[in-house]
């Protein structure tokens, strides 16, 4: 049976999206939140996935918040994939900066890190995490360290919230 | 089926190395990063100059188990518009799960997935494709997915699946030869069995991009020069019926504009038969 334009719709077809929506959610469960990994598939191929998944995220993150890679360096890339093991993408990539760092905050048993990463952390997720723009000192100091000679007029910016 | 001839993916970062090149054809850009109603100037001068632009879909996930979003068909169906495109493409996968047909939060995938080769799977894709294909203005067409891994208990084998979604919904073929050949590595499926399986006039373009194997994995980056075996995939394909267009994407380490330049004419020397070994970058 055709419809108009000669195509065959398929009957039935609740059911079968049933059953397609609990596969593919045991199978993007595993790859972005850490559960099993489903019956059948080569757990290699999905720890691949895995990172290949976390790996693109890690570059578009650091595409809308190109401020933690310098701050983080050679870290970041590690760290973001840490984080983004067992934590699947919480609704836009500047979300997944905002809990990303969050995550580094709260993470007391990580890797030690450098003296005063932790402050610049928590400067750079207080200055985001509100409804207002960078202020311009903190966008002047990132800026300087992409580029040392930038300067920038700021003024200071307003007392930070710690995350939640 | 329209003939579009060579062309190379629009990206922002390439934008006026691509409006240099020379004897490209078309372009085709992602949709999502598109305003219909602030088109890039870039993108404006080359639809003045009379080349063809085709919006590129890749947060659809047709081949998901919910129907697809009416909003995201929308606005897929106003960068057609906006764009004066003669079709549209998306892709066969699934992008996000979980939500009500699961009673778990939904999940984003940032990627696109592979859908299993079962009858399951066909009938909801073909369903979400007569959807999107009734709320489009222009011909749609899906493009096979490079896939790491596979899904066990398949009915069907990729040319079966792809075959049966032609034939039921009419929709046209985007075929990636960089794909096939990472699904060669990847999951053993020979492209030249998937090409025998294909309704060859189905085949609205191609695709053609560079990708780079670690640990006998093929890893499709786009961020690589295209390599020889995907062109030998290309070369396969025109042996049996040359398509209307192939489009070079490059989506990261962007190369120079002579870089670009060769690889194109490392194309078209695929598609006219007179091409000599590529050198390896």
């Amino acid at each position: 049976m055709s419809d108009s334009a000669g195509r065959t719709p398929a009957v039935g077809v609740e059911g079968a999206r049933q059953r397609l929506a609990l596969a593919q959610t045991a199978l993007l469960s595993a790859l972005v939140a850490s559960t099993p990994v489903p019956g059948g598939f080569d757990p290699a191929r999905i720890r691949v996935q895995t990172v290949a998944l976390a790996a693109k995220r890690a570059d578009i993150v650091a595409k809308v918040a190109p401020e933690l890679p310098v701050i983080l360096g050679a870290d970041y890339r590690p760290a973001f994939v840490r984080y983004a093991r067992s934590r699947p993408l919480p609704g836009g990539y500047r979300r997944d900066a905002l809990a990303f760092v969050a995550s580094l905050l709260d993470d007391q048993g990580g890797p030690a890190q450098p003296p005063g990463r932790r402050e610049e952390l928590a400067s750079w997720w207080a200055e985001r995490s509100g409804p207002a723009p960078l202020r311009a000192a903190r966008a002047s100091r990132v800026l300087r360290r992409l580029n040392p000679r930038t300067t920038l007029r700021a003024t200071r910016g307003r007392a930070g919230r710690t995350p939640a | 089926m329209q003939h579009l001839g060579v062309g190379i993916g629009w990206r922002p970062e390439i934008d006026t190395v691509v409006e240099g090149l020379d004897g490209v054809e078309w372009v085709e850009v992602v949709a999502e990063n598109i305003c219909p109603d602030h088109l890039p100037d870039s993108v404006r001068r080359l639809r003045e100059r009379g080349t063809t632009v085709v919006p590129h879909g890749v947060s659809l996930g047709l081949g998901g188990a919910e129907r697809p979003d009416p909003v995201r068909l929308a606005a897929l169906a106003e960068r057609a518009r906006a764009l004066g495109a003669p079709l549209v493409t998306e892709h066969i996968a699934f992008v996000r799960a979980g939500g009500p047909l699961t009673g778990t939060p939904a999940l984003e995938a940032g990627h696109l997935l592979p859908v299993p080769h079962t009858r399951d799977a066909l009938d909801v894709l073909c369903e979400n494709v007569m959807i999107a294909q009734d709320a489009l203005p222009v011909p749609l067409a899906l493009e096979n997915i490079a896939a790491l891994l596979r899904w066990p208990d398949e009915e069907l084998s990729e040319g079966e699946f792809l075959a049966e979604l032609v034939e039921r919904t009419g929709v046209g073929l985007l075929v990636d030869v960089a794909n096939l050949h990472t699904n060669h590595v990847n999951r053993g499926t020979d492209p030249a069995s998937t090409l025998d399986r294909l309704p060859l006039e189905a085949i609205v373009y191609v695709h053609v991009a560079g990708g780079v194997e670690r640990d006998g994995v093929w890893h499709d980056t786009h961020a690589h020069p295209v390599s020889e075996p995907v062109l030998e995939v290309l070369a396969g394909l025109c042996s049996r019926l040359c398509p209307p267009g192939v489009l070079l994407e490059r989506d990261d380490d962007f190369p120079p504009g002579t870089e670009l330049a060769a690889e194109l004419d490392a194309v078209r020397g695929t598609l006219t038969g007179t091409r000599r070994e590529v050198r390896h970058v």
